[in-house]
């Protein structure tokens, strides 16, 4: 068993759940919504990159770009359909929930109705290079990988941290009623949050099809793991969640290297539920204070 | 033809001498002091014909048969609801049946009974099929129903359950040459025990947490099952268990029997959630919604138990549902455990409406026929799915079958504004003041004084004043003395006076206190030289305060 290997599949992995789940987590904790659409603005976003890659450029900034937006783009979609009319009518988390159910039924059937079932494939944006250092390979996929999931989500947790628009998202996050007193704009923070989870996932669904392929049910496994990784953390809050990330991503580096691929999931959901059951409110429950219902 | 004269007053004692006043002076057009009360009374709402009278069919009943009351032996619930009474016109005795419910289910069943024989000949097999599938799913739903509706636990794992039980029995079936019968008794053993599990981390978590974990274990079974070559890897699915249909059976016999067979599970289904949902379980539970469970442990029930309870008895349920699909589709496949049959679920759910029998099949109904009978028109017909449920979300509280009273809490809203908006307020009392107000006397007086200002401020011209500019006191054209009598008749407190300052040289307008012994104040600072500019400089302000009002 090589602990190298293990750790840079670790890392590689926790990069990309921590993205699903730093999106999965703020909407929830911003709008009070559970998107269950996140694995079709996934795969729609894995589209929006395999078609600017056919059409515009195969360059790599322009095919994570293309992504990103795409991702944006059905953010806001599902933002206006899920979110904007039903958010301030009763029991709207559980109406919020099933909208985004139906989104996503509708989405995925979109995209298999337009694209058809067969998987397509990315272009590699990274390139072919490799770096052999201490019987590590280290590809130009993984330092990839690593390096631009690192640099987006800093990005926008330090937009997050320091501009007036992550300031409003912060306050919607700790305590949506008395944001809305002090005049901050529910509809326009819950457009801005979802724009940015939607990039992010624009951004994972690039990064991930390096690896697996863009087809049309490609969301579902990723919102799952996404969604688990969320809950385990705690829903809501960003540090919980990529602390679960990284919990999660090292138990399944070391599964797949030492069981076998086929248990990922089980041990996987082994230790969420374990973590669940000693907190249920997830690890980040004593980090910092979100919301609960 | 000349001009039409201008209307003018001809001071009627004038010629006697007595008074120094032109004797024509300038006036408005006459108008009618009662146009304003008459207005006032006519009813101004647009009365539309829309809704009806509810509407209830009456039977006869006579004498002893009017009380006579048919009920379900050996308990005292009535088999149907009636109301018995006297038509308070014609004094006839006569029945009423309240709740026409069980007559709609007696219906829907008959017409279930019948249906094999009515569809054409060329949509019996994609229709059987589908009937089959759609009662099988209307019993899953229905203990799903259970565990959401009435027990409150948001589990999105109710197809993995019967996923589960459909492949132990199918393995059963498979491994150890079980019989047909006996599947379904094995599905209980294996629903009990997944449903003992899935309900552990049920007694910690709650709401959203525990439905993103079952959704969790949902895809883990799935890929579990996908990748173990014991449960068909290579298939898909796990084929080959024993089934309860005859293989000498010609196609359509068959058919019709699964479909039979179905329809009984799904009958046995509505009868479970009946007995759990309508008797003591459920009334405890309705007792403990979500976020009144405190007050419901106040008072003394368990409803932690009883939740799990009833979690337990859906699971069981479901397990047996599972033996029967593994021995009506001699097997299980992987799609069970899809998150699209989840979606697909919530989207019965959604569309029928949650909490009602009634509206779990019909939603359940609408999904599995656009699913499984419109198979020739691919993705679209999902799409429609996702469509309808959506929009069942956005707009519908209750699904289909919450409309009604929907519509109905609108249509009172809508009538609620518009009555608001109908009353004006102008001196006059809202409905709410009105109802505090000890002297009713009052409330008709301030309607009447708003009526009469109405209609005195129609009065109010340049000519008018120009006509008391010149003779305050004395006789004058009816407007300005309809507008004197109003403004004399007003009560002490804060009238305007006139007070001589020096007599014949200096007055000035003062507001009379309205109590003896206090005096009265001054109102400005302007003298007058005479009495009658003063008499006028009353008049103005008076005007003025009528105006405003």
């Amino acid at each position: 068993m090589n602990w190298g290997i293990i750790a840079v599949d670790a890392l590689q992995l926790a990069c990309i759940y921590g993205t699903l789940a730093v999106g999965i987590s703020i909407t929830w904790s911003s709008l009070g919504l559970i998107n269950l659409a996140y694995g079709f603005v996934f795969a729609a976003s894995g589209y929006g990159a395999w078609m600017a890659a056919e059409h515009l450029s195969e360059h790599g900034i322009a095919v994570m770009s293309a992504g990103i937006l795409t991702g944006a783009l059905f953010g806001i979609v599902v933002w206006a359909l899920a979110f904007l009319p039903i958010h301030d009518k009763p029991n709207f988390t559980m109406r919020g929930m099933i909208a985004t159910v139906a989104i996503a039924l509708i989405g995925n059937q979109t995209l298999m109705w337009y694209f058809g079932p067969r998987a397509k494939a990315l272009p590699e944006i990274f390139g072919y290079a490799q770096i052999e250092y201490a019987g590590i390979t280290l590809t130009a996929n993984t330092a990839g990988t690593v390096v631009s999931s690192i640099v987006l989500l800093g990005l926008v947790l330090w937009w997050m941290k320091s501009s007036r628009r992550g300031l409003e998202i912060r306050a919607m996050m700790m305590n949506p009623h008395a944001a809305s007193l002090v005049g901050i704009g529910v509809r326009r923070t819950g457009l801005y949050v979802m724009a940015l989870t939607g990039a992010l996932a624009g951004l994972a669904a690039v990064l991930l099809s390096q690896v697996y392929y863009v087809s049309p049910f490609a969301g579902t496994t990723p919102l799952i793991k996404g969604l688990a990784i969320a809950l385990c953390g705690g829903l809501g809050s960003v540090a919980g969640a990529l602390i679960a990330a990284v919990i999660l991503a090292i138990n399944e580096a070391i599964t797949a290297a030492t069981i076998g691929g086929q248990y990922v999931l089980i041990t996987q959901f082994a230790l969420i539920i374990l973590i669940i059951l000693i907190r249920p409110r997830g690890i980040a429950g004593i980090l910092d204070r979100a919301r609960e219902a | 033809m000349s001009e039409p004269t201008p209307p003018s007053w001809k001071n009627p004692i004038a010629a006697r001498g007595h008074s120094d006043s032109p004797d024509d002076v300038p006036i408005q057009p006459w108008q009618d002091p009662l146009a304003p009360w008459r207005d006032n009374r006519e009813y101004k709402v647009k009365l539309h014909h829309i809704g009806h009278f509810r509407y209830y069919w009456k039977f006869r009943g006579h004498g002893s048969r009017l009380w006579h009351r048919t009920r379900w032996w050996p308990t005292r619930r009535r088999a149907l609801l009636l109301r018995g009474g006297y038509n308070p016109k014609t004094l006839h005795a006569e029945k009423t049946i309240s709740d026409k419910r069980p007559l709609y289910w007696i219906m829907a069943f008959a017409l279930m009974l019948v249906m094999p024989f009515l569809v054409p000949q060329s949509l019996t097999n994609t229709l059987l099929s589908a009937a089959a599938i759609f009662a099988i799913y209307a019993a899953i739903n229905l203990c799903w129903m259970l565990v959401i509706g009435t027990a409150g636990i948001y589990s999105l794992a109710t197809y993995s359950v019967v996923g589960a039980a459909a492949y132990g029995t199918a393995y059963l079936s498979i491994q150890f040459g079980m019989p047909w019968w006996s599947l379904p008794f094995f599905g209980t053993f294996i629903g009990l025990g997944f449903g003992i599990l899935i309900a552990i981390p049920a007694l910690r978590l709650d709401g959203f947490y525990y439905a993103l974990l079952t959704l969790g274990l949902n895809e883990l079974c799935r890929v579990y099952v996908l990748q173990s070559r014991t449960f068909g890897s290579a298939t898909g699915g796990l084929y080959g268990a024993d089934t309860y249909i005859p293989e000498h059976f010609s196609a359509e016999h068959q058919l019709m029997l699964g479909y039979y067979a179905s329809v009984v599970v799904m009958i046995a289904a509505l009868a479970l959630y009946r007995l759990v949902d309508g008797r003591r379980l459920g009334r405890i539970l309705r007792m403990a919604p979500e976020k009144r469970e405190a007050f419901a442990e106040a008072c003394g029930v368990n409803y932690r138990r009883a939740r799990i309870q009833v979690f337990l008895i859906s699971s069981t349920a479901l397990g047996a549902i599972g033996g029967f699909y593994a021995a009506h589709f001699r097997g299980a496949s992987s799609n069970l455990f899809g998150l699209e049959l989840v979606s697909l679920g919530l989207a019965m759910l959604v569309i029928g409406g949650t909490r009602r029998a009634e509206g779990v099949v019909i939603g359940t109904l609408i999904v599995v026929l656009m699913r499984d009978g419109l198979v020739t028109w691919g993705p679209i017909r999902l799409i429609l799915i996702g469509v309808i449920m959506l929009a069942a979300v956005l707009f519908l509280r209750g699904g289909l079958f919450g409309i009604k009273p929907q519509f109905r809490a609108w249509r009172d809203k809508k009538k609620s504004e518009n009555r608001s908006t109908r009353a004006e307020k102008g001196g006059e009392m809202l409905p709410e003041e009105a109802t505090e107000c000890r002297d009713k006397d009052e409330v008709y007086l301030r309607r009447f004084d708003k009526m009469q200002r109405d209609f005195l401020k129609t009065l109010v011209c340049a000519e008018v004043i120009e006509e008391h500019r010149r003779q305050p006191l004395g006789q004058h054209s009816e407007a300005l003395e309809r507008l004197m009598l109003y403004f004399r008749r007003q009560p002490q407190r804060d009238k305007y006076a006139i007070q001589a300052i020096q007599p014949f040289k200096a007055y000035r307008i003062v507001a009379l206190s309205g109590h003896r012994g206090v005096a009265p104040r001054e109102v400005e600072e302007k003298t007058y030289p005479t009495q009658a500019a003063a008499y006028h400089g009353v008049f103005l302000r008076r005007v003025q305060d009528l105006l405003e009002t």
